[in-house]
């Protein structure tokens, strides 16, 4: 918990204003200030904000406005990445929304019972940039021209699983070529990544070393980014205990006393062959085996 | 294996309705009475600020505290507790998962929760809460279980499932199914330690009272000590413009926006019987004479 220490002086919230309007004369004819008048203030903290002759301010909807001493303060949250989630199957409610909630996000509803997992599907962007032409190559015919130039053919696939995926040209022109790496092979249009290579435009660069790199200007589209159907699934997330803190899937490696949470066989194992005498036992590591 | 985490400090962005708020005062710091924590509202009194390029945008950290003077305006020193709020509930249960019986958990009820509180419990959104445990017995005199608290780890509603035993015993396990009512929360610390395989962390009894509290922000401890005088209020009686009028013998200080600071009776004591001057005094007069107005007296 954080500490802060401030300090206010009252006498800057004290009214020290004497309206005419509150000033009266007495029996004896001396100006004198009437302190039963509602608009006299002096010397004290109203609990309204009130105007130089002691009138309420009021806001846009006629309501008097509480006086206030502000204090600015700032709030942190301190946070540490728990770590991978593991997935398990669930039961969907039996009655499914229909309509989102309103400004429905998955932070704020979490994985909202009865919410289908379309809600969480986002709108698709089309991503567009420009690229080198390296790509060319994957769609070119086996067959050379008689100069030895490259051939292009019109929707021959040169997918290397021609049976699902369609990678090749769809149009070719004097200016440009366009084609589709690993589309659907039933779904061509919609998508795979569509390139545009321009046959007369080239692109100047320098590489990682120095050298100049050119190449045919390159324009590439993707279609089906954000969250769909194809990247987005619900299920119940739970938190094991072992994986509290890692951040990746642990991935065997050869080292073999790898933490896999309550149970390092391997090393206790190992420990026992170093065990010689009983006093090891309750040296070593502080009494490790023992306990 | 790539292991790892990262922390790290963000400006809160907490909805006031996630907040709590508490104020004691006391007069001065030699006070010996117990300390009277009083709630406030904080959506009366706390006012996140907008970020400037985007007005419907919380700027993030940055909060305003409105202090009502009809409680604020008095000397001495106020304490305000601002923490995360609490959620009090009881535990439905507490059991494993029939699919993951190494995974154990507790269970609440949504339906025990506060309407406008349910949707904190809707399934992932409590990842991240406090749980703190009341003893189970009353009358002991400290009704919370001090310095235990578990952090929930995911929640999901859930289902109750009988599991047989055999031997005529049945036990329950959960499965996820958001048509329940009831919501598994997994909690941290749970499992055994791999050197003592049965100490097992305690992580709640059924129908025993917890506290659930979000940790959007770390709570904060103002103290504000509201004084009569400072740097300023001391500058007027020194640079002010002051009046005194011979006439009566007000002294009137002004303050820097030359309003009526302060006002004194200057007089002589003298003795009664040979008029020799004994003492001259300045008495603070507060019956504000407001024909002693700067501007009045200098408009000539």
């Amino acid at each position: 918990m954080k500490y802060i220490s401030k300090k206010r002086n009252l006498e800057n919230y004290t009214v020290r204003n004497i309206p005419k309007s509150v000033l009266v004369k007495d029996s004896d004819g001396k100006t004198v200030i009437d302190t039963d008048s509602p608009n006299y203030y002096y010397g004290t903290i109203p609990n309204f904000k009130i105007d130089n002759e002691g009138n309420f301010i009021l806001n846009d909807f006629g309501q008097k406005i509480v006086n206030t001493i502000d204090i600015e303060l700032f709030l942190t949250q301190n946070l540490d990445d728990m770590g991978i989630f593991t997935d398990n199957p669930y039961t969907p409610k039996s009655e499914t929304l229909s309509t989102k909630p309103n400004n429905f996000n998955s932070f704020t509803y979490g994985r909202l019972a009865g919410a289908p997992v379309d809600f969480y599907y986002s709108p698709t962007p089309q991503v567009t940039g420009n690229t080198d032409d390296s790509l060319l190559k994957e769609v070119k015919s086996y067959r050379k021209s008689s100069g030895g130039d490259d051939i292009y053919v019109t929707n021959l696939n040169t997918s290397k699983d021609p049976k699902d995926s369609f990678s090749g040209v769809l149009l070719e022109d004097a200016n440009k070529i366009v084609y589709k790496i690993n589309a659907n092979k039933n779904n061509i249009s919609n998508t795979g990544i569509e390139y545009t290579t321009f046959k007369n435009v080239f692109t100047n660069t320098i590489d990682d070393f120095g050298l100049n790199k050119t190449y045919k200007t390159t324009i590439f589209k993707a279609l089906n980014s954000g969250w769909n159907q194809f990247n987005t699934s619900l299920n119940a997330s739970i938190k094991k205990e072992e994986y509290l803190g890692v951040v990746f899937k642990p991935e065997v490696e050869s080292v073999v006393f790898i933490n896999r949470g309550v149970a390092d066989i391997f090393e206790r194992h190992s420990l026992l062959s170093e065990i010689k005498t009983t006093n090891d036992i309750d040296t070593n590591r502080g009494g490790f085996i023992r306990s | 294996m790539a292991t790892g985490n990262y922390g790290t400090i963000r400006p809160a962005d907490v909805s006031v309705e996630d907040v709590e708020m508490f104020y004691s005062y006391t007069p001065n710091r030699e006070s010996l009475s117990d300390v009277e924590l009083i709630p406030l509202n904080p959506s009366e009194v706390l006012v996140p600020a907008n970020n400037p390029n985007n007005v419907t945008e919380i700027f993030g950290g940055l909060y305003t505290l409105k202090l009502p003077t009809s409680i604020f305006g008095t000397k001495g020193f106020y304490n305000i507790i601002i923490r995360p709020r609490q959620i009090r509930t009881t535990i439905q249960d507490c059991s494993v998962l029939i699919d993951n019986q190494d995974v154990k958990g507790i269970v609440f009820d949504i339906n025990q929760i506060p309407t406008g509180l349910q949707s904190r419990f809707e399934n992932g959104n409590l990842v991240g809460y406090r749980v703190e445990y009341l003893k189970e017995e009353s009358g002991t005199g400290q009704d919370k279980i001090q310095n235990l608290f578990r952090i929930i780890t995911s929640n999901n509603r859930a289902l109750p499932i009988t599991q047989n035993q055999g031997n005529s015993n049945a036990s329950v396990a959960y499965t996820f199914n958001d048509n329940s009512t009831s919501v598994f929360c997994t909690v941290s610390p749970s499992s055994a330690p791999s050197i003592k395989p049965n100490a097992v962390p305690f992580i709640g009894n059924a129908q025993q009272g917890v506290i659930i509290t979000n940790t959007f922000f770390d709570p904060v401890m103002l103290e504000i000590e509201m004084v009569e005088f400072d740097d300023e209020t001391l500058a007027y009686a020194l640079f002010s413009n002051q009046t005194k009028s011979l006439e009566d013998g007000i002294y009137t200080i002004y303050n820097f926006g030359n309003q009526i600071y302060r006002q004194y009776n200057l007089y002589e004591v003298k003795d009664q019987f040979t008029g020799k001057p004994l003492f001259e005094v300045r008495e603070q007069k507060f019956t504000i004479d407001p024909t002693k107005d700067f501007d009045d007296i200098t408009n000539f």
